[in-house]
């Protein structure tokens, strides 16, 4: 098998064409990682001169009311990963910036596609695109001439005859094409590690990509060598090969997402606030209105303080009224975001299932996945980010309640001492190997494809003699 | 016998390509299928090399049944079909010992070129890549593959298609040169006079049947021409 692999290594080395489109492909991953990676660089510059510049903005406060800080907000950052520059997944649509403040939760303000200075239409080219759409196609090429060369020449009689058998000659084949798809995606792999140090989460994270994609290659393989067996006429063979690749990366993840949307609805933007907002004054259930919660709220602290007015108390009343509705409003928010995640889950599954029909949408998922850039990943942040931003307003809403000041003094200030003890927001991507459960189907769908794809291989060249 | 086919038939469908066919061939004996398109000498010779497999009768190749026992009997034929396509970007060289090599023998770059000088191909060539050879040259670069295999039994289907005289010339002298050495040859083809100046016998063929053998040495090319002729208009 060694001996027919390095063979036809060497007629891939010696054929110009495949040369030169290999060399095509390698400066294209080479210049797409490098532009790639020098964005992200930019952004990640970018990033912490803004992070530092409102930081800064926020510790040199004038004397102001915490309320009034509040509302001042502050911005955090999504960081931008070395493993984002070989796939972006979602992140230019959800963007990576929040602003974060006082009875508002997080959304998001500014898209990464907002933020560009240059704007294309075309989208981002990432090497990812290469690796997903280009290197496949090649890899069907391949397969299909290697297979119809030999058939058509006769060379795989000649090679019969001399005692190998053909399941072992076309495994091998196979196994050589399987393997320069592998040397590009591995060139991709060790590229990426050349832009920055690695810690052991991004190490782990590319190779898992290199495993998926090279589960994926293996799948293409197969079964273009499968179909290449199957046909005798090479154009319906070469039609039919084509056609899956057309299915697979162009209509079908179009459908089933379109299906997917359909089936467990997100709500509108629109209606998400709406709805947000009249939960906040009306109460979740309806029957407990933000002024009804107020009085309550009033002799609760009448009884425990054993007075008879707000002016009476040692403390000021509206930071506790401001902090109870923003933990009312908190409830409201994870009612409605949770529901939004838990649809955003069922549609995650569903979408997943889809990789039974479609290798292709399992690899999508698993290369955004292992390269931080999926929905997951950024549901992440948009928690931490929101747990950041509670502990934000209600470590100014106490101060306001217990800093001295009574109900009603809307003019008390404190100065950026306090402004300077609040805590940084600090976003730690999460580890893959925390969450490696998420992409369990996707990693099974592709290993079922690959045996799948490998045993009706075996099968077509068990029952034909490849005449 | 080296070569013994006892009454096969192949059919395709409806059509009869090989009728009760019965040859047997000896030891070093060089013999020619000679026959018309479609009279079934590529049938016989895809059964003998184990790729069909016949509706009645046995094949045997020195003893081994080729239908039941293919890959042993594959390990003692050799092949040149009209066309040897062999790898182009690949030298002469290279290619005999590719083929050497998934076969378990591994010859070292002076004993190849040995095999290749003795197949009429020389060291200004065998370095060069087969994708400029000739009809001609390629075939020799297959005679050289089966004679490193040390193939007992040589097939070869229509070999002498589209060679230049001279290249003829040398196919025949090479494959008299084989059979001096005790490999058996079974040639396939259309071409009488090549057959008559190559084959020790001759079996001719017509609508899949034998319907005729005789000894080379005891025609001439004109008499074999015309009974050829007679046979094909009868």
């Amino acid at each position: 098998m060694i001996v027919i692999i390095l063979n036809e290594w060497k007629i891939l080395v010696r054929n110009r064409s495949i040369v030169y489109v290999s060399l095509i492909f390698i400066l294209s991953i080479i210049s797409l990682a490098w532009m790639s990676n020098v964005q992200s660089e930019n952004q990640s510059k970018a990033q912490a001169a803004a992070e530092k510049h409102i930081r800064s903005q926020w510790d040199n406060l004038e004397p102001m009311n915490p309320h009034r800080a509040a509302h001042y907000g502050v911005y955090v950052f999504k960081p931008v990963s070395i493993l984002n520059s070989l796939d972006d997944g979602v992140s230019s649509i959800t963007g990576n910036v929040l602003k974060l403040e006082g009875h508002v939760q997080n959304e998001i303000v500014h898209s990464e596609a907002s933020q560009a200075i240059t704007i294309s239409k075309f989208g981002k080219l990432k090497p990812s695109i290469i690796l997903q759409y280009v290197v496949p196609l090649f890899l069907i090429f391949l397969s299909f001439g290697s297979i119809t060369n030999d058939k058509e020449t006769g060379r795989m009689k000649l090679i019969a005859l001399q005692g190998v058998s053909p399941e072992k000659l076309v495994l091998s084949k196979s196994i050589s094409i399987w393997l320069y798809g592998l040397m590009l995606i591995m060139f991709s792999v060790l590229l990426q590690s050349l832009f920055g140090s690695l810690g052991l989460d991004a190490g782990l994270r590319l190779g898992l990509t290199f495993i998926s994609y090279g589960l994926y290659y293996l799948i293409v393989v197969f079964l273009s060598t499968f179909i290449s067996v199957s046909f005798i006429n090479n154009t319906s063979a070469i039609s039919l090969l084509l056609a899956t690749w057309i299915v697979w990366t162009i209509f079908l993840p179009k459908i089933w997402g379109n299906t997917v949307e359909k089936v467990h609805p997100l709500p509108s933007r629109q209606n998400f606030i709406a709805q947000m907002k009249e939960d906040r004054s009306k109460g979740i259930d309806g029957h407990n209105p933000r002024d009804e919660r107020r009085s309550k709220l009033e002799k609760e602290y009448l009884i425990k303080y054993k007075i008879d007015s707000l002016s009476q108390l040692p403390i000021n009343f509206d930071g506790i009224v401001m902090q109870a509705d923003e933990e009312y409003g908190n409830q409201v928010w994870d009612k409605h975001f949770g529901n939004n995640y838990l649809i955003y889950q069922k549609q995650k599954k569903l979408y997943q299932l889809s990789g039974l029909l479609n290798p292709f949408s399992s690899l999508q998922n698993l290369s955004m996945g292992f390269c931080g850039s999926d929905m997951i990943h950024h549901l992440d942040f948009l928690k931490k980010a929101e747990n950041y931003r509670r502990y934000l307003i209600k470590t100014l809403n106490d101060k306001h309640a217990h800093g001295g000041s009574r109900t009603g003094d809307w003019r008390w200030t404190v100065d950026n001492t306090f402004f300077r003890s609040v805590k940084t927001f600090d976003y730690q991507t999460m580890l893959i190997k925390n969450h490696i459960g998420n992409y369990l189907f996707d990693i099974l769908a592709l290993i079922a494809w690959a045996i799948f794809a490998g045993s009706l291989m075996r099968y077509k060249i068990k029952r034909d003699i490849l005449l | 016998m080296i070569i013994s086919i006892k009454n096969i038939t192949k059919r395709f469908g409806r059509f009869e390509a090989v009728k009760d066919l019965s040859i047997d061939i000896k030891e070093g004996e060089i013999y020619g299928l000679l026959g018309s398109n479609g009279a079934g000498k590529s049938t016989t010779i895809n059964i003998l090399l184990g790729f069909l497999a016949p509706d009645k009768g046995e094949a045997f190749i020195d003893g081994i049944n080729v239908t039941t026992n293919v890959d042993s009997a594959r390990k003692k034929i050799g092949y040149i079909s009209e066309n040897v396509n062999l790898y182009p970007y690949l030298t002469g060289l290279e290619n005999l010992n590719y083929f050497c090599k998934i076969v378990g023998e591994d010859y070292n770059d002076e004993a190849l070129s040995k095999i290749l000088n003795g197949c009429g191909l020389y060291s200004d060539v065998i370095n060069k890549k087969v994708g400029s050879y000739s009809k001609g040259m390629r075939q020799k670069v297959g005679i050289a593959i089966a004679f490193a295999k040390k193939a007992k039994v040589l097939l070869l289907d229509e070999p002498a298609s589209g060679l230049d005289p001279l290249a003829s010339t040398e196919l025949s002298s090479t494959l008299k040169s084989l059979a001096k050495k005790g490999t058996t040859v079974l040639m396939a083809s259309h071409d009488i006079f090549r057959v008559r100046e190559t084959c020790d016998r001759i079996g001719i063929l017509k609508n899949g049947s034998l319907i005729d053998q005789m000894d080379t040495s005891k025609v001439t090319t004109n008499e074999l021409e015309k009974i050829y002729i007679d046979y094909m208009r009868g």
